[in-house]
């Protein structure tokens, strides 16, 4: 559990403002906006080369910004005393020396924020790499080198989370534990970033989303919401088509027949259509509102900002 | 906090294989030198007085004084250039955010390892080979530790100022092959083309190279060897000192300006 | 086989360090000419007695120490940035005869180096007879047929040495160990030579190969070999680097 379960307006919080950063010529962060705040997961989703894991590096002082602010919890990163203790990152599973073991590792990492051996120990048992402890990690699968990396940001028992792609190369079983994990300690009252560009898995963990598209937010917002916001109408089946078309269009909603039969009604919410059945006395067989799946909306949002786009492919 | 972070490059520097392959070179460099010095020994007692006049055999404490000091060198390039190539670098610098901390405590763990290892090395050479030696007055061998004292504590002292060059060049250049090889151009090949210049500059060159400093630091004269004498002890002391700081100083400007 | 040169080839070339390497050289080589040029002027600044005397080292002296150790260098980095980057598992899955990949491998980079070598050495030389011009300077004098067989064998001995890079690297697996290993052959043992005593501190000093050069050209004071043994020696050198580095790529694991 975290230590303290009250906080000040600007505790836990990541906010990035106006954020800039510029390599020569090209602009990965582009005048970047947003806040994080604790007690539900943000993912933070964008296509490739977006500047997502630009961004999180600046976050954690490790690039320095060209422009604007990135602060946690009021503050630079690098300002920080004993950093672990506040913030806790993933940014590369396969950033460690092979030839050090687990444990080893960890100790190091620990101790320059003089944390003890015990909590080692325990955050390994937490990530379920107990029984490896003292092997090289040099031997470990990427999803081993994965749950290391998650054990070093716990390390601290920190109040903040950033993950970048934690769940690259991890097994069905690994995805649904790191999901759990990240909403547990959401739960607990602690900010969690997550960075991804997969989309079901987003839809699955986080609360929130902040969309960024060649370094420039596009949408932040909960998920509730952006699946709304890209309705695709309601289905409706009815064994008089005709009079309820005629119906609805009278009531003005667009009625469009699917091949199947069905009717698929746009502009006019469930129960209206509802009321206007049941007031013409037309039986209903079914009524389904859709809401675009995430990923279509996440594909509609950032169809302009994809850098890299395959093409379809051209099975011959 | 600066503690800690020296507990942790000391723990880094401990669980890694390589620190131990640096550090049994020297040790094994003394063997061989055992080994040489017997032979010599033996060799000696079969020969006539007019052939041990001519039978020399140079100081292999100095000698293996270097061998660390090299080694050394490497040691500090790797404690560095470990971390940049597996990408280690970003998890120590979000561990340890205040990049000056860091520097320094790396610095202090290599010439803590550096210092003592360097003096157990060469007092541990000069001991072996005068034990194997014993009173047999062979050209070219010191006579007495009183005597070799200070030639030994600088030599032994010098290969802090090797380790820390090495790390010193591999912050600044961040590449294995690169400090490596800077090292022993440094020590080896500068040297030797400074000795081509005609005199009196290849001895006025020769004194800043860093081989010949340790002997000029206690008032020697570097004689049998290409390296000139012309410093007086404290700025031969300052020239030396400079070998470290100066590489360690733009390796610290360049962590703070670089990104990770 | 062809294609897996030409690739062998482009890696070479695309490389960042190669471009380095070369660049170094090329900065030796405009020490050479630095060195020629300053050599003329301290001459033309002596009296005559003085001129008649004078002994400095030919125009192509900086390259001696410092050409090998590039081309090791280079050798070394062609098989341990594979290794450091993961590249080596895409390259044998492209190529899974390793045998083949190898000779490749060393094929480009004996190319690149033999290339680097003649040319640098060429360069400095004939800038150095440029800049020296008439003037009477000992080792800058002697006919240019006389000094080809030494800057060959020069130009040879850094190529060899960076096949030596090559074997070691792919043997040992370390861009730190196989340049300190090269480090230490080029450097390190001909200063321990003289420790050994007598006659085995000329024989271990001549077939070093910081000095095998001189004796295949034929120019060493009291050689110990005669030219083509010494060659032998040299070639020699590159084969048992190779033939270890194959025996481990072909055993490991990648």
């Amino acid at each position: 559990m975290c230590r303290n379960a009250s906080y000040t307006t600007v505790e836990r919080v990541i906010e990035v403002r106006e954020l800039t950063k510029s390599y020569g010529r090209t602009v990965a962060v582009d005048g970047l906006s947003f806040q994080v705040k604790p007690g539900s997961v943000t993912g933070f989703l964008g296509p490739n080369g977006a500047g997502k894991s630009t961004t999180m590096r600046i976050l954690l002082g490790l690039d320095a910004a060209s422009s604007g602010e990135a602060l946690i919890n009021g503050g630079r990163y690098t300002g920080l005393r004993r950093p672990m203790y506040e913030v806790g990152a993933l940014l590369d599973a396969n950033a460690v020396h092979s030839g050090r073991s687990a444990f080893d590792h960890l100790r190091c990492l620990a101790r320059s924020n003089r944390i003890g051996t015990r909590r080692v120990a325990e955050v390994l048992e937490q990530v379920g790499l107990a029984g490896v402890a003292r092997k090289r990690v040099g031997g470990f699968s990427l999803g081993m080198k994965q749950r290391l990396g998650i054990a070093a940001a716990l390390l601290g028992d920190p109040g903040v989370l950033m993950f970048d792609e934690p769940v690259n190369g991890l097994d069905p079983d690994g995805v649904r534990w790191i999901r759990e994990l990240m909403r547990s300690l959401a739960a607990e009252g602690r900010t969690v970033l997550v960075s991804s560009h997969l989309m079901s898995e987003m839809e699955l963990t986080a609360d929130r989303l902040v969309i960024i598209g060649r370094g420039r937010l596009i949408a932040d917002t909960s998920v509730r919401e952006l699946a709304d916001r890209f309705r695709r109408g309601v289905t409706v089946r009815s064994p008089r088509s005709a009079d309820l078309t005629a119906a609805l269009a009278a009531a003005g909603a667009t009625v469009d027949t699917t091949p199947s039969g069905a009717l698929s009604v746009q502009g006019l919410a469930v129960d209206e259509i509802g009321d206007l059945a049941a007031a013409r006395g037309i039986p209903l067989y079914e009524v389904t509102p859709h809401s675009a799946t995430l990923e279509e909306a996440y594909m509609e949002l950032t169809s302009d900002s994809v850098d890299y786009r395959a093409e379809k492919s051209i099975a011959r | 906090m600066t503690k800690d972070v020296f507990a942790a490059e000391w723990l880094k520097l401990r669980s890694v294989r390589s620190t131990y392959i640096t550090l049994a070179v020297p040790i094994a460099f003394l063997a061989m030198a055992a080994m040489l010095a017997l032979y010599a020994a033996n060799m000696w007692d079969g020969l006539t007085p007019e052939d041990r006049d001519h039978f020399g055999l140079s100081s292999l404490s100095t000698l293996n004084a270097d061998v660390t000091g090299v080694c050394l060198a490497i040691l500090g390039v790797l404690v560095v250039t470990g971390e940049y190539r597996t990408g280690m670098i970003r998890t120590t610098l979000t561990a340890v955010p205040r990049r000056g901390s860091l520097l320094l405590a790396k610095a202090a763990v290599v010439g803590a390892v550096a210092l003592p290892a360097g003096l157990a090395v060469t007092f541990g050479t000069f001991f072996t080979v005068k034990l194997i030696i014993g009173d047999r007055p062979i050209r070219g061998q010191p006579s007495s530790v009183v005597a070799e004292l200070p030639e030994l504590l600088s030599r032994g002292a010098a290969v802090t100022v090797y380790a820390l060059l090495g790390l010193g060049l591999g912050l600044i250049l961040r590449s294995t092959a690169g400090a490596i090889v800077s090292v022993f151009m440094l020590w080896y090949v500068m040297p030797l083309m400074a000795a081509n210049l005609p005199a009196p500059w290849n001895e006025r060159v020769g004194s800043f190279m860093l081989g010949g400093l340790p002997d000029q630091v206690i008032g020697g004269d570097n004689e049998n060897s290409i390296f000139g004498s012309v410093l007086p002890p404290p700025i031969a002391l300052l020239v030396l000192l400079a070998y470290a700081a100066l590489p360690l100083a733009a390796a610290a400007t360049l962590l703070n300006r670089r990104d990770a | 086989m062809t294609d897996v040169l030409f690739s062998e080839w482009l890696k070479l070339r695309s490389a960042r360090s190669t471009q380095w390497i070369l660049a170094t050289v090329a900065g030796f080589v405009t020490l050479c000419a630095v060195w020629s040029f300053y050599i003329a002027r301290y001459w033309d600044g002596l009296s005559p007695e003085r001129q008649a005397k004078l002994q400095a080292a030919p125009a192509e002296h900086p390259l001696v120490l410092t050409l090998p150790l590039c081309m090791a260098v280079l050798g070394v980095l062609a098989i341990t940035s594979e290794y450091a980057t993961g590249l080596m598992r895409s390259s044998l899955a492209a190529v899974p005869r390793r045998g083949v990949l190898f000779a490749a491998k060393a094929a480009s980079v004996g190319g690149v180096a033999s290339a680097t070598g003649l040319l640098s050495v060429g360069v400095a030389f004939g800038l150095g007879r440029l800049i020296v011009g008439d003037r009477a300077i000992t080792d800058f004098r002697t006919p240019v047929s006389e000094e080809l067989p030494w800057l060959l064998s020069l130009g040879l001995s850094a190529a060899v040495v960076a096949l030596v890079g090559l074997g070691l690297g792919t043997a040992l697996r370390s861009t730190a160990g196989a340049v300190t290993g090269l480090c230490v052959l080029l450097f390190v043992l001909p200063g321990l030579a003289p420790l050994l005593p007598a006659p085995w501190d000329e024989r271990f000093a001549a077939i070093l190969p910081s000095n095998l050069a001189e004796q295949i050209a034929g120019d060493a004071a009291d050689p110990v070999l005669g030219p083509v043994p010494a060659l032998l020696i040299l070639l020699a050198y590159a084969v048992t680097a190779l033939a270890a580095g194959l025996v481990v790529l072909k055993r490991r694991d990648s």
